[in-house]
């Protein structure tokens, strides 16, 4: 049997409203006490030192690319460096889109991605199936034997599903097999060749712009179209503040409509393109402190509920190209936790429970994972804890990144807050260094 | 007296940074070259013994022996490396094949590419002066200066408080943001016209008011500007930019400089075009051979501001 104590930490637990001061014992990968009215002594137990930490569920990102398979595709990312990545960042799981090559539009890919996260055994690895085969978006993807094989969602990620007739199709197979759809919003006739937000900085630059009815038209045709049918909708990493509009106004009807946002989304506007920095191109764009200011509204009332990264490795030549050439995207799971902090609770919109069942009971609920226990601390469940230090003040260097990618804008950012550990069944899978004194000697050794 | 600011990067991406002042100073050197062109004065040998590249990876004949000729005019050498020769259609990246001529040590190099942005991602990568010869749909510098010598001339002085009229494809044109930075920056006001396809809203807000710059403002009905401006810079329709659409049908009838549109203007109005010229559309045949047209004169001139662009950064680099 073997028993580990986190002791003295600040415990929250989003899901049963839980924040006190406790300790927290896991018995055999599981969470066996919480006590927040006295201190726990048992005997032979491990103890980690979590005093002036937070103990929360272990994190979740619904939203990450970790580029398997690849064939043809360079080594950019593999699940055994992006489970890494995770766990360095405090995730405990991750679902990763199916923008592979092969897309996962076929059971035995997903089974892949789910195995070789356990052969990985770092991080919980999930597969999100494709909506459409291909995600050319023309024939339906086999969506039943996609969740049958274990994916958690589905997404054409990467493209928006297009063709109003089959994005029906989608969504009533996605209603029928009690699975979420994941929409990638961007009308693709709206944005070829585009490559920041369209504006006077993108007419300034000679760059096409990206305007934010690419996305905002998609959500309202797809929220149009899914009233009738109720499936579970989420817009992923907003940029619009006009789609928080549209979001807002269906969750108030009824639908089952979320929304995603992104660390970079909510703290870099376009004017980090100027001069142009590639490491600032993402798809969707990064728009204006207007945008900014309607997220975090979406995010205050609850239309947007969960936090994602859209961790996007690329290799280093598809950046230093020009921009319009350079590929989309950031990686983001090692940095994201302290750049929501300082977004969301520096800033006043939320606190660390309501930011952190962003992260955890919310993304949960919207796969299906909270039915295993996942998001949530209590007792008898799994224990996947996140400790996290909110005052640990350190500065974001990409070459530090357990991630093979480095394409990152907050490089050299200096940041506050660090999860120091992660324990994903009970296991010590990632922690930082300089906290060894916190740790039982034999969980160093191992 | 005045000193050089705009050689201070050591390259010349764009006119955005340039002042008023860096931009009359490189006008009288560009006017001090006009003498070794005309055979007036001896040739000059500031850049004996140097090596320019011209780098073009999008086709350009005038604006690449334009260059050529500014070199020659100076003393270098230059060779071509031209988009469909170079190795850049085997998928080299633009980077990379600068990079390699800058290791064969070439001491300047002029970059047409088309991607906005272009050259300035060159100058990142190499240590000798980058002179951006257009890149996408950014900016086109020597283009900007040679337009505005050529209208400095015109006028025979300042050009503060003129108006100038920009006609056509801004939205794909490299020339009009250049002109624009250029030509408010010595004082005078630019009225952009053109369909709402060609000319969207926010060409009205990117410069940035004040401190002396002139205005900027947009219409979409050339006849209504016609008897207004003090000089008409017609642009070439970049077809090539663009997958047919956003060109409307009625183009030629409602922003094309015809005769007829030509003789409302006031006396002595000027007539521009960067070239080539889509005769009969933009332009008609007549206008572009016309009194009114100074093409030819953009042309000489923009021998000259190479040559005071390549002496100014070439020269200087030791």
């Amino acid at each position: 049997m073997e028993s580990l104590l986190i002791r003295g930490g600040r415990i929250i637990d989003p899901a049963s409203g839980l924040d006190a001061t406790g300790d927290v014992l896991i018995v055999d990968g599981r969470i066996a006490d919480i006590e927040t009215g006295s201190t726990l002594d048992p005997p032979q137990a491990e103890v980690i030192d979590a005093e002036g930490c937070i103990v929360c569920p272990g994190l979740l990102d619904i939203h990450v690319h970790f580029r398997d398979p690849h064939q043809g595709q360079l080594h950019e990312e593999t699940i055994g460096s992006g489970s890494a990545s995770a766990v360095a960042g405090g995730f405990t799981t991750v679902a990763c889109m199916p923008n592979t090559a092969p897309a996962l539009d076929d059971p035995t890919w997903i089974g892949h991605v789910i195995q070789r996260g356990r052969e990985r055994d770092l991080a919980r690895i999930h597969a999100i199936g494709c909506g459409t085969i291909g995600r050319k978006g023309r024939e339906i993807a086999p969506i039943g034997e996609l969740v049958a094989a274990g994916a958690i969602g589905i997404s054409d990620d990467g493209d928006g599903i297009e063709d109003d007739a089959m994005m029906r199709s989608v969504l009533e197979a996605v209603h029928e097999h009690d699975t979420c759809f994941m929409q990638h919003c961007q009308v693709p006739s709206m944005t070829r060749g585009a490559a920041m937000n369209a504006g006077p900085l993108a007419t300034r630059l000679g760059l096409i712009g990206w305007p934010v009815e690419a996305e905002e038209a998609m959500i309202e045709r797809d929220l149009t179209i899914n009233a009738d049918i109720g499936a579970r909708y989420h817009a992923q990493h907003l940029s619009s503040g006009g789609s928080v509009d549209l979001i807002r106004a269906a969750r108030s009807t009824g639908q089952p409509a979320t929304g995603e946002a992104s660390p970079h989304h909510l703290l870099l506007t376009e004017a980090a393109c100027d001069g142009y920095d590639t490491s600032a191109k993402m798809n969707p764009p990064l728009r204006t402190e207007s945008d900014i200011a309607r997220l975090k509204e979406g995010i205050a009332d609850g239309t947007i509920s969960i936090l994602a990264t859209d961790h996007a490795p690329h290799p280093a030549h598809s950046k230093a190209t020009d921009f319009a050439s350079a590929s989309f995207g950031i990686v983001g799971l090692e940095c994201a936790l302290p750049l929501y902090k300082q977004a969301l609770i520096d800033d006043g919109v939320l606190d660390w429970p309501s930011m952190l069942a962003m992260m955890t009971t919310a993304p949960a609920a919207l796969v299906g994972l909270d039915a295993s226990g996942a998001g949530r601390l209590e007792t008898g469940g799994i224990a996947d804890i996140t400790i996290i230090d909110p005052d640990l003040e350190w500065r974001i260097d990409p070459d530090a990144f357990r991630s093979k990618g480095r394409n990152c804008p907050f490089t050299g950012w200096s940041v506050q807050g660090r999860a120091l550990a992660t324990i994903v069944g009970g296991r010590l899978r990632h922690h930082i260094e300089g906290i060894e004194a916190r740790l039982p000697g034999s969980l160093l050794q191992g | 007296m005045t000193t050089a600011t705009w050689t201070s990067s050591g390259h010349l991406l764009g006119l955005e940074g340039l002042t008023r002042d860096d931009l009359l100073l490189l006008l009288d050197e560009a006017e001090a070259c006009l003498p070794v062109l005309r055979g007036d004065m001896p040739a000059r040998t500031d850049l004996a013994g140097r090596v320019v590249a011209n780098l073009f990876l999008e086709n350009s004949t005038r604006t690449r022996v334009s260059f050529s000729v500014a070199a020659r005019r100076l003393g270098a050498q230059v060779v071509d490396l031209l988009g469909s020769s170079s190795s850049a259609s085997k998928g080299e990246s633009l980077v990379d094949t600068a990079t390699n001529i800058a290791a064969m040590g070439v001491d300047g190099i002029v970059v047409r590419c088309g991607a906005s942005g272009g050259a300035a991602l060159v100058s990142e990568h190499v240590d000798v002066p980058v002179i951006n010869a257009g890149d996408g749909r950014h900016e086109h510098p020597t283009q900007g200066l040679l337009d505005l010598m050529t209208l400095r001339q015109h006028f025979g002085g300042t050009l503060e408080g003129r108006t100038i009229a920009i006609v056509g494809d801004i939205a794909s044109s490299r020339v009009a943001r250049s002109n624009l930075w250029s030509l408010t920056a010595v004082g005078a006001d630019v009225v952009l016209v053109g369909p709402e396809s060609l000319l969207p809203a926010d060409f009205g807000s990117f410069i940035p008011s004040g401190s002396g710059r002139g205005s900027v403002t947009i219409s979409h009905d050339l006849d209504a500007v016609l008897d207004s401006v003090d000089a008409m810079m017609m642009l070439r329709i970049q077809f090539e930019r663009h997958d047919g659409d956003g060109i409307p049908d009625d183009y030629r009838q409602r922003f094309g400089l015809d005769a007829a549109r030509a003789a409302r203007l006031g006396a002595g109005v000027p007539v521009l075009h960067p070239g080539p010229i889509n005769r009969g559309l933009e332009l008609s045949a007549e206008v572009a051979d016309g009194p009114r047209s100074l093409v030819l004169r953009q042309v000489t001139n923009g021998v000259a501001v190479r040559m005071a662009v390549l002496a100014g950064l070439l020269a200087s680099d030791g």
